[in-house]
């Protein structure tokens, strides 16, 4: 059958092949091969052919194989199966299958004959390994366990490798199902080898979900994957189902419990319950709510936040309880930073770190730190204290006899994860010893001392570096390094010289190694005094004669500090000349002068300074004094609080130069202070705290030669110059009429402050009272200032003055500093009497003659003044030309006094004849305009006054310049009233234009009569003109015009001819005495009208 | 007397016995004076448990806790507190109660709950939280001696502890931190109404002791509240 089998398959393939290439024209010899094989099939059936050979196997070493019997085989079927290349392989059996041992690869023919109720059949078929098929054994769980407390199975079972020759790998297949309803949570694979011996193999698993919310169900096959076999591999069955489930406790309801996880993670919490979960929360949150098992439920959380301190609270609720855990979300420790390992006194490490990021976990779930070292193999934990900061982070490690070099881990360990730090140290150059303790100073000399200092450790075996602080009063800071070689636990000795004697110190100390690492702190300062030593230098001395110039007077200063090296007891001062040597007794200390009585001989003065130690070397100076003939006293300013002196170099002085100076205005002897420079120099600067500005020192330059000091100059300077603080005293010595002789007197040296430069002298007229010398020096003219420079003036005689007046006068000094204070007077000059006399006498004598001139001249001429100024007055009434104008006015009633053209004679010549005719008051009216067309002639002199007037009517009628000008005084008069109401005109514009339109003056009469005329000859003028309106009744002006004749009956005794006056108050708008001033012929204009007008606008 | 005055007088009453209970020491009691609910009778919170404002530094316990234990309505079962001393009482038994067994009470309550707190102090985490627990403790403690001084001056022999009943503190390593909590809960609430009724008690002490009530007073200020 296996023959027909493969024979058919072969021939399907050839078909198959040849199918592509032949036509559709061979199909039916397809279709009969197949008819025929399906007979072949039919007939061998019938007689009994076996079918359907299968083998397999599960190690390899034994084949299983099987075949279907032919129809109609039973019970009592003999088999007989020979494989035919292998010797006595036969095998009679009765049932269909039958183990044979693994053939080798390759084809073997296997002949199987049934033998049936006598009847048999014989099959062959061809067997070959890659026809066999390889499914392992079933594999079995031996075990399947559930850590709940880690939501973690484990899985063992036997991999049966013994059964199996050949090494091969082997893949497991595990699945795991959960729930009742079997939901596949995790199919997972797992590989190993087979070794040919049994063996257990483990298998572990973590939950998502805790293992009590819920069944899980586990199973396992396996897949061998042996290179040696070549037939067909599949997996085994799988193995039964293994399951686990929680046997629920009395308490513990929720899962997981108290579990610690990383911030950012997923968690699953159940609740193990019989009562129905009503609600779930984390936290404040509330959470959906997954059904499980049995009315257990779940949540699931996702990327959890981190938790406080105690936790995160998850709680269940039901109807009468509440379940919950608590979840403590943190982070894994951070590496160790900044991990730092030394030693304070080489028997110790400290090792010290910075924990780096929080884990927001605490209590039992804290991190936890261990420090190994890996040559020694030796480890510290580390022990929490209260109140944690980053710089109580640190472990002691002891250190090891004879190793140097450490190499430290530090593991930080928490339920979240571990980290590490290492830090390699060679520890001798890690040493940062503690602070030197019972530093002492003692005494090796007065330029040396012993330090000694206690350091605990072990630093037998290197050298420390320790640094000396050296402070001294009013001095810079000093250190020195030194360097001792290390001991254990002792006291270290140093000595510190080049030190001052008597002098203040204080040491404070601080050690390193040689190879340096840090300072230690600082030891506690010692101040220490150091011992005397003798004086270096003999003092400073300075010799003056009293005044009586018996005595010499020996002055020394004390020493400095520096040179007395010590507290000086006392001085010795002792004179020698050639022939004796005295000696003074000892001079105790605060005193620093000594006086001895001496001839005038040569004398050498020694002074030395002694202390408790021994005396200095004694100071010499010579008492004789050489004259100097020329000498002068010189001025010197200081600049600051200095003040420089200079000379010339005198190669005579062979010794040194002095300098002494004394305060100007203190009596004998003077001396405040010297100062003693090297012949050499030929200036120095005198600087002295004593020094005060507007104070006169006097500075005397001495020089030594041949053992004497000689006087070489004499100076008198200020350090700075101030104003005098007093003004001169001055008094006035004589005054007259026109001068004054003032006389002041010194202003004192105290007072005066700096070198007298001179004086200002100020006067003015002015009382007592009420003058005030103000601004002086803000140059005022009425204020006369005389600066007298020379100061050796002591007296000034003011010329030029006037007489019998009051003159405030004002002296003060100044200086380079400034101006001193004033100092005023106030003197009245005597009076001129002379002058007086002849201002009397001229006036009266000029009057008196005026008066008899006057006199002789009124009686010549008397007849011509009065025909003058009081002529005959005639009676109107007796003049037939007014008759006669009488009757013509009579006979016009309309015409009125302003018609002056036919009714108004132009001249009227008043004669002396005295006639009845009453008076007519506007006789002497002259209109010049009715008179010039005739006469083009100036006023005519005659004995009669023609008063002109000039109506503007008229004028404009007549624009001739020539009358302007004509029009004598009066005229001008009257041109000045015009420019009143002539607003904004230009005196240029109205010389220059027409007379007309010049005419500022429009009366207002002249409106109702002449405004045709005046429309053609002014034009313009019109607007301006019209804009003034007379509130009166224009026919009655001219009654009452001033320069009217009948202005004189109003009661007025006021006649100003031409000066405007208000139509309707006759007030004058001009003054009076703007009659007086200056009136430009043509200038219609003038300031004072400017003023005047404006209210008029 | 109408029934308005009476309010007014239980009140004013309320507000001196906080005053008074203030002074003592008694309590950080500051927040609930003149509250509405502090004039809520013994009686109703015996039988409903209204949210009231929760002393300062049991506050601060209940927020170190964390949510729900802080909220104001959360109201878990007692399981392990069932030992706590309760402050909870019928009205009607509280006035029944005269001043020796009111002070009793009082005295056993504080001794049975400083206990348990000490045993709080050793199982806190952090060292700030002891520290706070420390100091608490101390006063608790001073609040106890107040009461053994008040019994004394009133001649009232302190109660002995029975042998057996000594209070203890010890959970089982089974005790799971959420557990933990809860008794941690429920032993501030217990400590938080006690303190209240305490205040309670006191100001009924010291109304009943009015004439001599001076000598008292001077005597438990002596003890430096």
């Amino acid at each position: 059958t296996m023959d027909v089998y493969f024979g058919w398959r072969h021939l399907s393939q050839v078909v198959g092949n040849k199918r592509m290439r032949m036509t559709s024209s061979f199909q039916w010899l397809l279709s009969t091969f197949i008819l025929l094989y399906l007979m072949n099939e039919v007939n061998s059936q019938k007689k009994g052919a076996l079918r359907d050979l299968k083998c397999v196997t599960n190690n390899l070493q034994e084949w299983d194989c099987s075949w279907k019997a032919p129809l109609g085989a039973g019970r009592g079927t003999v088999y007989e199966v020979c494989i035919e290349d292998r010797p006595r392989s036969c095998y009679r059996l009765e049932k269909t299958n039958i183990k044979i041992a693994a053939l080798s690869p390759g084809d073997h023919e296997i002949r199987i004959n049934s033998l049936h109720d006598l009847q048999s059949s014989m099959s062959k078929f061809i067997l070959n390994e890659r026809n066999v098929s390889l499914v392992p054994d079933t594999p079995k769980i031996l075990n399947l366990s559930a850590d709940f407390s880690t939501s973690t199975l484990h899985l063992t079972w036997n991999d049966k490798g013994s059964l199996f020759p050949y090494h091969s790998n082997v893949i497991w297949e595990i699945k795991i199902l959960r729930k009742e309803s079997m939901e596949l949570v995790k199919l997972a694979t797992y590989n190993t080898t087979l070794s040919g011996k049994d063996a257990v193999r483990h298998w572990s698993w973590t939950s998502d979900m805790p293992l009590e919310c819920a069944t899980h169900h586990v199973g396992i096959r396996r897949y061998i994957d042996c290179p040696h076999f070549s037939g067909r591999k599949e997996w085994s069955d799988w193995s039964p189902m293994k399951n686990i489930s929680w046997t629920p406790d009395s308490q513990t309801k929720v899962f997981p419990q108290d579990k610690v996880i990383l911030v950012g993670s997923d968690i699953t919490f159940c609740c193990v319950s019989q009562e129905k979960v009503l609600l779930a929360q984390i936290g404040h949150k509330n959470c959906p709510l997954i059904q499980l098992d049995g009315g257990n439920v779940a949540i699931e959380i996702h990327n959890i936040s981190v938790s406080a301190n105690s936790g995160t609270n998850v709680v269940f609720t039901t109807e009468d309880n509440m379940f919950g855990t608590v979840v403590f979300a943190g982070y894994p420790p951070d590496s160790p930073q900044k991990l730092n390992c030394e030693t304070h006194d080489l028997k110790e490490i400290i090792c010290s770190w910075n924990p780096g990021r929080p884990t927001a976990l605490v209590g039992p779930r804290n991190t936890s730190y261990t420090l190994f070292e890996s040559f020694s193999g030796k480890y510290v934990k580390f022990k929490r204290v209260e109140a944690l900061t980053n710089e109580s982070y640190q472990l002691l490690f002891q250190m090891l006899p004879n190793q140097e070099m450490y190499n430290f881990t530090l593991n930080a360990r928490n339920p979240l994860g571990r980290s590490a730090s290492t830090i390699l140290v060679n520890i001798t150059e890690r040493v940062s010893p503690h602070a030197p303790t019972s530093f002492k100073v003692k005494d090796i000399n007065s330029t040396a001392v012993t330090l000694s200092w206690h350091l605990p450790g072990n630093f037998a075996k290197i050298y420390l570096l320790c640094e000396i602080e050296i402070n001294k009063a009013n001095s810079i800071q000093e250190s020195r390094n030194v360097t001792v070689k290390g001991v254990e636990n002792s006291s270290y000795l140093v000595a510190v010289d080049k030190l001052n004697p008597y002098t203040v110190y204080t040491f404070r100390i601080r050690c390193s190694t040689e190879t340096f690492w840090k300072w230690s702190k600082w030891s506690n300062e010692r101040k220490h005094l150091t011992t005397e030593a003798i004086p270096s230098k003999g003092p400073d001395t300075w010799r003056e004669w009293s005044s009586d110039g018996k005595n010499l007077i020996i002055y020394w200063k004390p020493l400095p500090i520096n040179e007395a090296n010590g507290k000086i007891l006392s001085y010795n001062v002792s004179c020698s000349s050639n022939e004796e040597t005295q000696s003074l007794s000892e001079i105790p200390d605060p005193q620093h002068k000594a006086e001895i009585q001496l001839d005038k001989n040569d004398y050498i003065i020694s002074v030395v300074a002694k202390n408790s130690v021994g005396s200095s070397p004694p100071s010499k100076i010579a008492s004789m004094e050489i004259p100097n003939d020329d000498l002068k006293v010189e001025q010197a300013v200081g600049i600051g609080k200095k003040i420089l002196l200079t000379w010339h170099h005198n190669p005579n002085m062979t010794c040194d130069y002095v300098i002494k100076w004394c305060n100007s205005s203190r009596s004998d002897p003077c001396l405040m202070d010297w100062k003693k420079v090297p012949s050499n120099t030929t200036e120095t600067i005198i600087e002295s705290d004593q020094f005060r500005p507007g104070i006169r020192y006097n500075f005397f330059l001495y020089g030594c030669r041949n053992q004497g000091y000689q006087l070489l100059r004499s100076i008198t300077g200020y350090i700075e110059e101030l104003a005098p603080i007093v003004a001169p005293n001055f008094t006035v010595e004589d005054t007259s009429a026109d001068s004054i002789l003032v006389k002041w007197e010194d202003i004192p040296v105290e007072e005066l402050r700096g070198f007298l430069r001179g004086y200002l002298f100020y006067f003015e007229k002015g009382e007592r009272d009420t003058s005030k010398m103000r601004g002086l020096e803000s140059g005022r003219s009425d204020i006369k200032v005389k600066n007298i420079t020379d100061i050796s003036q002591k007296t000034l005689r003011i010329a030029d003055l006037q007489g019998k007046t009051s003159y405030h006068l004002v002296l003060r000094a100044y200086t380079d500093g400034g101006m001193g204070p004033e100092k005023s007077m106030f003197v009245v000059t005597k009076e001129n009497s002379v002058g007086l006399i002849i201002a009397i006498l001229i006036p009266v004598g000029v009057a008196v003659l005026v008066g008899i001139v006057t006199s002789i001249l009124c009686y010549r001429k008397r007849e011509w003044i009065k025909e003058t100024f009081y002529p005959d007055i005639p009676n109107p009434e007796n003049c037939k030309a007014l008759q006669f104008q009488k009757s013509v006015c009579e006979g016009s009633s309309a015409l009125k006094t302003l018609e002056m053209n036919p009714c108004t004679p132009n001249n009227v010549e008043v004669l002396e004849t005295r006639s009845t005719v009453p008076k007519i008051e506007d006789t002497e009216i002259m209109s010049p305009v009715a008179e010039r067309p005739e006469g083009h002639s100036e006023a005519e002199p005659g004995n009669h006054v023609a008063v002109s007037y000039c109506p503007p009517i008229i004028e404009e009628e007549l624009p001739d310049p020539a009358v302007d000008e004509a029009g004598g005084t009066a005229q001008v008069i009257y041109i000045d009233v015009q420019s009143m109401y002539q607003p904004q005109a230009k005196p240029e514009e109205e010389q220059d234009s027409d007379p007309v339109a010049g005419a500022g003056y429009k009366p207002q009469m002249r409106l109702p009569i002449n405004s045709a005329a005046e429309a053609t000859a002014v034009g313009d003028d019109v607007d301006k003109t019209a804009g003034y309106r007379p509130q009166a009744n224009v026919n009655t002006w001219h009654l009452v015009s001033p320069d009217s004749p009948r202005s004189t009956d109003s009661n007025s005794e006021i006649v100003s001819f031409g000066s405007p006056c208000s139509i309707n108050s006759r007030q004058f708008l001009i003054p009076p005495k703007d009659e007086d001033s200056p009136k430009s012929n043509g200038g219609g204009w003038s300031f004072t009208n400017f003023f005047q007008n404006k209210p008029n606008d | 007397m109408s029934h308005t005055k009476k309010k007014k007088k239980i009140r004013n009453r309320a507000k001196k016995t906080c005053e008074w209970a203030w002074r003592m020491g008694l309590l950080k009691l500051r927040r609930s004076c003149g509250s509405p609910s502090h004039s809520a009778s013994l009686w109703e919170r015996s039988r409903a448990r209204p949210a009231r404002p929760p002393a300062p530094w049991t506050s601060e316990q209940l927020n170190y806790l964390g949510p729900p234990f802080n909220e104001p309505d959360f109201n878990p079962p007692r399981l392990g507190a069932e030992t706590l001393p309760r402050a909870t009482v019928n009205l009607e038994v509280w006035r029944s109660l005269n001043d020796k067994l009111r002070l009793t009470q009082n005295y056993e309550a504080y001794s049975h709950l400083l206990c348990y707190l000490r045993g709080l102090n050793r199982q806190a985490a952090t060292a700030e939280l002891r520290r706070s627990l420390a100091h608490f403790c101390t006063s608790l403690q001073g609040l106890l001696g107040s009461i053994a001084g008040v019994m004394a001056a009133l001649g009232y022999p302190l109660p002995q502890p029975l042998p057996g009943t000594e209070p203890t503190w010890a959970p089982g390593p089974a005790h799971s931190d959420f557990l933990q909590k809860m008794d941690d809960f429920w032993l501030l609430k217990e400590l938080q109404t006690w303190l209240w009724r305490s205040a309670k008690d006191f100001n009924r002490l010291k109304k009943k002791m009015q004439p001599p009530a001076a000598a008292v007073t001077l005597h438990l200020e002596a003890h430096g509240f």
